[in-house]
């Protein structure tokens, strides 16, 4: 036994086991988030629950769990209730109901059971009995109602399509051409001109757009009266409700499909996901504004970064006279690698936001004041105070590169009489690039995690448009955005409905995690093959 | 033959101009040109970068020096007014364009701008009577005690309209239906009044210790007639001295009562039968003055020996209300004699005899501004209702006037970071509640709760990191097979690239609700699986020698990986155990009832585990790397020695990487002080201070997401906001420094060995 302790093994073992922690904590992270995320978008067969009073639930045991029982005696066997995602909201209330599995008396799955996702009120559950048009019944029954269903509901998408492409893109445009007439009409009465040919000429655009508006209401109303449809449905307990055909998104019947059926219906899903808006305050739909937005804020700012961070790094390695000053400004910029990041985003709210943009404001967009359009949190705003946080990410990774670029090549370019700057150049940078590359992906995988200093900068919970799109001068800097990672936090903690939405968010957590993990593990290969042969070359 | 290109030739011929080159010459010269320029170029830019990089810091102080500013005054030009006898009141509009003035003849209206003469109004409600007395001007309607025996309330409003030759303010005046406070008719001593919501208070003197309250209740019925019913009450003062001062809240709810002994005295005016709480105060000289803040929750007294203090009205002992001083401001070298509050925040002007003003801030006790005696002291004061200006009476009948530049009255560093007796508080508290409710609610900035959040999440982070990631870093240089590390390295960097918002959204939303129902498990699973993996050691030790030689040392992580998972089973499965058995099957309850403590969904355990996930591969990487550059012959000396490998990691590579690991640890820090949204989500955000490990917290850096968009540009929280930025930027960057230093100096010392 002393021996043991004495070998000092028990100690090793000990460390073993810490680092046996941390990858059984990585490893278990990501499971984790898999298992929740990816299973969500698979169709559960929704079972019906016959409880011992008689009580009918329709719905997807959604989890089971042990009764907490800490009273009973110690030794007794759990009891277990299920949670079950009952839907019907406008109904019930909640989507969620716990059941003790001592009360259920008898659980099956019906065939006929319908699952409609709805715009509003979350999914219905239940069976469906007629199909009506304004007051008369087309289809009569469970299967006729289905058949017709099927039938009728690509026709209703296709109208509800119609009628958000009028209201946003027609009335989106003419809101966009009256808002830019009535901006320009205001800077030439701030400039002192209130009468002459051309405002003339705005105010009458102005009115002709004024009418077309009036033409696109019109439609739109035309449309909104075909939108008669009605499904009749029950649900669990026997209640009939009317479901209007244009309030739903999408209709299925889960305990009828095969395997087969499912893997479609799971890819259609997540197709949505990655490429729908989202609904019901982003608890449902998809997240492409999200994934877009933050595409585009890690572009915007790669394109800043990446000059600034090898301008600064070649001055310091390559141009600036080493000493103590310049190895100072070396550790200064390496912590600030370190500084928080929602210092950057103060940073970013105190000098961007208010400064140049109150600045911008004031001369360029004066017409729009007060309400501001540069001095407020946008895109361009985000994409600074993240390029600034990342750019000593790219400092350091370049100069390291510049660092063991071996002195042979330098001295060999100057001596056959290329200046420094064509030695810097065509040389250096080069040989450079790989670490620069790596900088740079580290760089971007660092900004499309980060969240706190954007929410301070310009992200927001639901953008109303794009920051591009195909109104002059079609990339808007100033915008708002939407981000994944502002999603999650926005979806997991302020949405009203959290149950609901924790799928989501465990979904829109993988999206980011796949991002994020897949530029980490680009530049982590990178740096490893480029590693590998500066060691060749130096020898 | 050598090109001169700057660099090369500079060593080579010291001093001597390149030789000019003959061939390709135009080639040439555009060449070097580009050099030129592209030294030049890139030295700008380099310094522009860096220098904007550093600047952050710049901007940051820069939007908190306004706070700590000392306030200022400027003097503006008097106006020469004369208003023909001793002036009571003055009170004044928003623009400080027209000045209302009481005086004993009358009430005047007087241009602040100047120009215009003194314009005495008509108030056939005055009669032939003398202004005796006047109600405290400001907020509250203005009221006259007059020689007859009667109060005349007055509407004071200012209408102002923007004209192209500037702004036009009207004052308009007009009585309101007298009071008749005292039959006999003998005049009116001192005066208090307020008009609240259907009705009116007065209150008077008009012998030395008795006080006449008078109350109007005015009820309109559904028919729209007013009914108007007049309560009178007279209240014997029990003082040895006689009734100097009157102040009524503007609820009509307390009245106070100063003497001529230095005596405060309260009542409650809604109660049956008016009775007067015992007096306090020990001053001795006369009560001159007694005036309300904002709010009406502070009383000023200001007194004949020029004493300045501050006092609440406070649940007492007896659940009775009791007036309890807050704050002595420094004496005035004369009797206070004028008072004006600010009707934006707690500060108020006093002036006394000798004609020094002073402006002081009730919440955090401190003097902003001082206005030195000039030749005339000032009889009236009014604090303009923006708090820019103050304006004066002078003896002489002069008005004075001034600027008042003080943005940010309610800050100091002891509003930052002391504690603050607030208003409704019982005692001084550190306090963080930016906004409130009502319009007259003051925020409350102390700093501290927050730096204490932070510094317990960032506490727990590390209780939970450091050990786990010193162990794998050990563990990992030491002892483990290089192949395998190679692996191993990549998968925690993986870790350190986990977004933090993924890693506070499960700790928000999983990890607590899992976490609370396994607490006892959590609090033994160190020792438990300690003791499992010291068994499970213990156990391959029995093995026979051929089963345990196909294990390549170093790979000992694979075995432990089930034994680690075996362990955390055990403990949970203890935890339930000890929970049933040990704390009567609700732990919960049991922390209640047996330790007091509250325990929280959020609280510091799940932040510790979740941010201490997010610090492990920070202080991992650092410490391995440390570890891992020692040099090669000092482990292998001591091997030779016969020294094990543990004794030999504990001993020889422990102590001389020992700087490294400090500052792995110090990074860890910094990265675990600046973590947002992890506490963020993870924590209740409540800015409580208390060490208990069952509690959350509110860090400075969640507070700053939180907060940041909703205050306005350039307001008091906007800044206050930027200084607890500041901290966390002096904070890391300092910790940082640290650690990049002592680096620095290990990596001198290795090179050495």
């Amino acid at each position: 036994m002393k021996d043991f302790w004495k070998s000092g093994d028990p100690f090793v073992w000990l460390t073993g086991a810490m680092l046996a922690l941390s990858l059984l904590m990585v490893t278990g992270l990501v499971t984790l988030v898999l298992v929740n995320g990816l299973g969500f978008f698979w169709p559960r067969g929704v079972e019906r629950l016959v409880l011992d009073d008689g009580t009918v639930v329709v719905g997807e045991v959604s989890e089971r769990e042990a009764i907490p029982a800490p009273d009973a005696p110690l030794g007794t066997p759990a009891e277990y209730r299920l949670q079950v995602k009952r839907g019907n909201r406008d109904v019930e209330g909640s989507d969620f109901l716990w059941i003790d599995e001592a009360r259920i008396a008898r659980r099956e799955r019906p065939a006929d059971v319908v699952v409609l996702e709805r715009r509003e009120w979350g999914n219905f559950y239940g069976e469906i009995s007629a199909l009506r048009q304004a007051d008369r019944a087309v289809a009569t029954g469970p299967a006729e109602a289905w058949a017709a269903l099927e039938g009728r509901l690509s026709e209703a998408l296709r109208l509800h399509e119609e009628i958000f492409s009028i209201e946003k893109g027609e009335i989106g445009a003419n809101n966009h051409a009256q808002e830019r007439l009535r901006l320009r009409l205001r800077g030439r009465e701030l400039r002192g001109a209130r009468d002459g040919a051309e405002i003339d000429a705005a105010h009458r655009e102005i009115a002709s757009l004024q009418a077309a508006y009036q033409q696109s209401v019109e439609r739109l109303t035309r449309l909104r009266q075909g939108q008669n449809e009605r499904l009749v449905a029950t649900i669990a307990g026997g209640r009939e409700v009317e479901i209007p055909l244009d309030k739903i998104v999408r209709a299925y019947r889960p305990n009828r499909m095969g395997a087969f059926a499912k893997a479609g219906f799971y890819a259609t899903k997540l197709w949505e996901f990655v490429s729908a808006d989202p609904r019901e305050s982003n608890t449902e739909g998809g997240v492409f504004p999200a994934i877009f937005g933050t595409v585009m804020m890690v572009m915007i700012m790669s394109v800043l970064v990446t000059p600034l961070g090898i301008v600064a790094a070649v001055y310091l390695r390559e141009y600036a006279k080493q000493g103590p000053f310049v190895s100072a400004v070396r550790i200064a910029v390496n912590n600030l690698a370190g500084v928080p990041s929602i210092v950057f985003g103060v940073f970013g709210v105190g000098f961007f936001i208010y400064t140049i943009g109150g600045t911008v404001d004031r001369w360029f967009f004066p017409e729009a004041l007060p309400t501001p359009t540069f001095g407020t949190g946008g895109i361009l705003w985000a994409s600074l105070t993240l390029a600034l946080l990342t750019v000593p990410v790219v400092i350091v990774a370049t100069e390291e590169g510049l660092a063991a670029v071996p002195r042979g090549v330098r001295e060999a370019s100057l001596a056959l009489a290329a200046t420094k700057f064509e030695t810097t150049w065509r040389v250096v940078l080069p040989a450079v690039l790989p670490s620069i590359l790596t900088g740079l992906i580290l760089a971007m995988a660092r900004a499309a995690g980060e969240v706190a200093p954007l929410m301070i900068t310009g992200v927001v919970k639901l953008a109303p448009a794009l920051p591009l799109d195909g109104f002059f001068p079609f990339f808007h800097f100033e915008r708002k955005f939407m981000h994944l990672g502002f999603h999650i936090y926005d979806v997991g903690f302020q949405s009203p409905n959290v149950d609901v939405a924790r799928p989501m968010v465990y979904m829109t957590t993988v999206l980011l995690l796949t991002i994020v993990l897949f530029l980490n593990l680009t530049a982590i290969l990178l740096r490893n093959r480029l590693r590998r042969r500066l060691q060749v070359s130096a020898v | 033959m050598p090109i001169s290109t700057g660099t090369v030739t500079e060593g080579v011929e010291p001093g001597l101009p390149p030789p000019p080159l003959q061939v390709f010459s135009t080639r040439f010269a555009r060449r070097r040109f580009f050099d030129v320029a592209a030294r030049h170029a890139v030295t700008a830019g380099g310094v522009i970068i860096i220098g904007a990089i550093l600047a952050i810091l710049f901007v940051i102080v820069a939007e908190v020096y306004p706070l700590l500013r000392p306030a200022a005054v400027k003097p503006l030009p008097p106006v020469a007014a004369n208003f023909g006898a001793h002036v009571l009141a003055i009170d004044t509009d928003e623009y400080r364009a027209l000045a209302v003035v009481v005086a004993e003849n009358g009430v005047h209206v007087v241009s602040l701008v100047g120009g215009a003469p003194v314009r005495k109004l008509e108030l056939p409600a005055l009669g032939q009577a003398k202004v005796t007395a006047v109600s405290a001007p400001g907020y509250r309607p203005l009221a006259l005690g007059l020689s007859d025996g009667r109060v005349l309330p007055l509407g004071v409003s200012f209408s102002g309209a923007r004209q192209a030759s500037g702004r036009q303010v009207e004052a308009n005046v007009r009585a309101l239906d007298p009071l008749v406070m005292d039959p006999v008719g003998q005049p009116i001593r001192r005066l208090a009044y307020v008009a609240h919501e259907g009705g009116s208070v007065a209150a008077a003197t008009v012998s030395p210790k008795q006080v006449l309250v008078v109350r109007v209740a005015e009820e309109t019925s559904l028919l729209g007639a007013t009914t108007r019913e007049e309560t009178r009450r007279v209240l014997d003062v029990p003082s040895t001295g006689e009734v100097s001062t009157l102040a009524i809240d503007s609820r009509g709810d307390h009245l106070y009562i100063g003497t001529t002994t230095g005596e405060l005295a309260h009542a409650v005016l809604r109660a049956k039968e008016l009775r007067l709480a015992p007096a306090k105060g020990g001053a001795k000289t006369t009560i001159t003055v007694l005036g309300f803040l904002i709010g009406d929750r502070t009383l000023v007294v200001g007194d004949q020996s020029g004493g300045v203090a501050t006092w609440q009205l406070l649940p007492g002992a007896e659940g009775e209300p009791e007036l309890v001083p807050i704050h002595a401001f420094p004496t005035h070298h004369a009797a206070v004699v004028t008072f004006s509050a600010s009707r934006r925040h707690k500060g108020f002007w006093t002036g006394d005899g000798a004609g020094e003003l002073r402006l002081d801030y009730a919440t955090t006790g401190e003097t902003l501004l001082r206005i030195p005696s000039t030749t005339e002291s000032a009889t009236a004061i009014a604090y303009s209702p923006k708090s820019d200006g103050l304006v004066a009476v002078g003896a002489g009948g002069r008005l004075l006037q001034w600027d008042i530049d003080c943005p940010h009255p309610e800050v100091s560093l002891r509003a930052l970071f002391g504690k603050l007796w607030y208003e409704g508080y019982d005692r001084p508290a550190y306090v963080w509640q930016s906004t409130g409710g009502s319009d007259d609610f003051e925020a409350k900035l102390s700093l501290t709760p927050l730096l204490f959040g932070t510094l317990k999440g960032t506490f727990y982070a590390l209780l939970v990191a450091v050990p786990i990631a010193l162990a794998s870093a050990l563990y990992a240089s030491q002892f483990m097979h290089p192949r395998l590390k190679a692996m191993i390295k990549p998968t925690v960097e993986i870790m350190a690239a986990l977004p933090s918002v993924v890693l506070g959204f499960l700790a928000g939303l999983w990890l607590a609700p899992t976490i609370e129902r396994i607490v006892p498990g959590i609090i033994v699973s160190p020792v438990v699986t300690s003791a499992l993996v010291l068994m499970a050691a213990g156990g391959w030790r029995a093995l026979p020698e051929g089963w345990r030689s196909r294990l390549t040392p170093g790979t000992e992580v694979f075995l432990l990986i089930p034994v680690v998972i075996g362990g955390l089973w055990l403990s949970f499965a203890c935890g339930h155990w000890i929970d049933r058995a040990l704390l009567g099957g609700d732990y919960r309850v049991w922390l209640r009832e047996i330790l007091g403590v509250t325990y929280d969904q959020r609280n510091s355990i799940v932040v510790g585990l979740a941010m201490g996930f997010a610090v492990v591969p920070v202080i991992f990487t650092i410490a391995e790397d440390s570890l891992s550059n020692v040099p090669p012959h000092l482990t292998a000396g001591s091997l030779a020695l016969g020294a094990t490998r543990w004794q030999t990691a504990v001993r020889v590579v422990l102590p001389s990487a020992s700087p490294g690991i400090f500052s792995a640890i110090m990074i860890g820090f910094g990265r675990a002080v600046g973590e947002t949204m992890i506490v963020l989500m993870a924590t209740g955000n409540t800015p409580v201070t208390s060490w208990s490990i069952f509690n959350g917290f509110r860090a400075l850096s969640a507070n700053i997401a939180v907060e940041l968009p909703e205050a306005p540009q350039g307001g008091t929280l906007f800044r206050v906001l930027f200084v607890a930025a500041l901290l966390l930027f002096v904070m890391t960057f300092a910790v940082n420094t640290a650690a990049e230093l002592v680096r620095l100096r290990l990596r001198e010392r290795y090179r050495a060995l």
